[in-house]
């Protein structure tokens, strides 16, 4: 593999990553230190707690990153960074640490848009990973990122350029699994626990609604969670627990079947309308991306609507499909490739979109 | 300053209220240039331009500051998170250390006078008083400080929130900032490198109030070097 070795650094949200990333493609190294436990707690990210963690673990998640890397320094053609969007607070700490490196080392800086970096983390190859073995997205491509933050659906013509074709008009799709998971009494982060919790569905028969939007390639999931809050009530009220008592908790398998019912929901409506795109401009291929790209079910419902299509679907493995370094670094090359540097004055953009529709 | 530090620059930045203060001193602490502007909200957009254009203005290569000195508040989460992630990215990239001092220690060794209490604001209707060597209190919207005999007050960032004497106080410390980071930081600096320990991960901002949702030591992060 060759083209430029790029550090790179992602604070955006609850994840610090910082990684080595070859060519935009191979990963040399890649560490994460997740806040996922930080918040469990309070049931959510709590954004002063996420700043202070990423300023804690900065510094050692940089020190994990380089060691036995194998490059040094002296290897590094530039130094990506998240600059948006996100939370403000998490992403100065990484914007404000990657601005020093690069003075300091006199490298190029990178601004990645943390979008841009779930949509690259499909070239993304593991180290030692055979490059044949794995798909190169094509172009034209569909694009869906769901996470926690994001919902939506973009066009991509070539590297770079997109067309926003829909996102969500309320909550993103992780979040939907956040709340809906928190009124099943499964926990944060809902969405691993009700992947796992509908796995165990049997009958597989209950019902959420589907909010289509018309002809739109928009989504909406507030909908959905009323409803869902309403089956949940139904379902315990048929089995006698009280309303106000979290700790009395819908039967095992009351539980499996409504996470099953609601995570359908939320996989239709994805993968329906990612198909329609996908035939619309005649895509080459499908690339999936973000936190909710790693729940199982939206992959195999995704793959089977790539195979009827004859167009391959790219999804990078669960652990890239979370916020993580090496995506911005993918991305990255593709800017500084393209002749793209940030001043020293590269600030914060917690609403930065990804592009207009 | 021990011989250690060669040629003995020290760099100290302080982004824990709404002037970003940045001072360039010497070995022995003394200041070589001192500057400060009003930020805002934005430190971030300002702080490392305006370092690299000090050293250009005196004549310092980023590569001979021998330490960093910055301050951990309490003050602006913003601005203090642009800080700290500042000088934890240039003390890591020149393999030099770096001491965290607290903002409020400094202002009042800067303002000199014995007696002297700070008040800082704390959000939009709280502050907190600090007096040297001890916790800092909050006092929450409207009540005032209870001073005892012989103590004075020095106010920053509390425009139409404090006294103006106090404010005119405030004001006169906030410019020897750079100057008392220095003083007190240069030993640390010095006791750090005879110690070996940089301490670089460990260095957070200093909070009075834990921020809103936070629980004191609840859970920790998960650690993946991700490679499979
Ligand atoms: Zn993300």
């Amino acid at each position: 593999m060759s083209g430029p070795l790029l550090l790179s650094v992602e604070s955006s949200c609850d994840e610090t990553g910082i990684a080595l990333v070859e060519g935009g493609r191979r990963i040399v190294s890649n560490v994460v230190a997740s806040q996922v436990a930080l918040h469990a707690p309070s049931g959510g990210i709590v954004p002063e707690v996420a700043a202070r963690a990423h300023l804690r673990w900065i510094v050692p998640v940089l020190d994990e990153a380089w060691d036995g890397a194998g490059v040094g320094w002296r290897d590094v053609d530039g130094i990506a960074v998240t600059y948006g969007p996100g939370l403000a607070g998490s992403l100065l700490v990484g914007i404000n640490f990657a601005k020093a490196l690069a003075w300091v080392h006199d490298k190029p800086l990178i601004a990645v848009n943390h979008l841009e970096g779930h949509v690259y983390a499909g070239w993304l190859l593991d180290p030692g990973e055979d490059e044949s073995s794995r798909q190169e997205p094509l172009f034209p491509m569909v694009a869906l990122v769901v996470s926690g933050g994001h919902t939506f659906l973009a066009e991509m013509q070539d590297h770079l350029t997109y067309r926003l074709l829909g996102t969500t008009v309320d909550d993103a799709a992780g979040e939907a699994f956040d709340k809906v998971g928190r009124m099943l009494g499964l926990g944060y982060p809902g969405g691993p626990a009700i992947q796992a919790a509908a796995e165990r569905a049997v009958r597989r028969d209950v019902r959420f609604p589907r909010a289509w939007m018309g002809d739109s390639y928009d989504w909406s999931f507030s909908g959905l969670k009323t409803a869902a809050r309403r089956i949940v009530a139904a379902a315990r009220a048929d089995e006698g627990l009280p309303d106000d008592d979290p700790d009395a908790r819908l039967s095992d398998e009351a539980t499996a079947e409504l996470a099953w019912g609601f995570q359908d929901s939320v996989v239709d409506v994805l993968a329906t309308k990612t198909a329609r795109a996908a035939r619309e401009i005649g895509a080459r291929s499908i690339l999936l991306g973000g936190g909710v790209a790693a729940n199982a079910a939206l992959r195999q419902r995704m793959a089977a609507e790539a195979d009827a299509l004859g167009s391959p679907l790219i999804v990078p493995r669960p652990g890239l499909c979370t916020d993580n370094g090496a995506m911005i670094g993918a991305a990255g090359a593709r800017r500084l490739l393209a002749g793209e540097r940030a001043a020293l004055d590269l600030d914060a953009r917690p609403s930065l979109p990804l592009a207009k529709r | 300053m021990s011989a250690d530090l060669k040629p003995e620059m020290i760099l100290a930045i302080d982004t824990a209220t709404t002037r970003v203060v940045v001072a360039l001193g010497t070995g022995e602490g003394s200041v070589a240039r001192s500057t400060s502007w009003e930020a805002g909200y934005r430190h971030g957009e300002t702080l490392l331009p305006a370092i690299e254009r000090i050293l250009g203005q005196e004549g310092v290569a980023r590569s001979v500051l021998a330490g960093i000195v910055v301050g951990t508040g309490p003050g602006a989460f913003t601005g203090l998170r642009v800080g700290l992630a500042t000088a934890k990215g240039l003390a890591h990239g020149l393999g030099i250390p770096l001491v965290g001092l607290s903002t409020a220690e400094a202002l009042l060794s800067a303002d000199g006078a014995p007696g002297a209490v700070l008040l800082l604001p704390a959000g939009p209707s709280d502050r907190i008083l600090v007096r040297p060597g001890e916790e800092p209190s909050l006092l929450r919207g409207g009540i005032e400080p209870e001073l005892r005999d012989g103590e004075s007050l020095v106010a920053v960032d509390l425009v139409d929130r404090a006294p103006p004497d106090a404010l005119t106080r405030g004001e006169a410390a906030r410019a020897g900032l750079g100057a008392a980071l220095l003083r007190s930081g240069v030993p640390r600096l010095s006791s750090a490198l005879t110690q070996g320990t940089v301490g670089l991960a460990a260095l957070v901002p200093e909070y009075i109030t834990l921020p809103r949702g936070a629980r004191a030591g609840s859970g920790t992060v998960a650690w993946s070097r991700d490679l499979r």
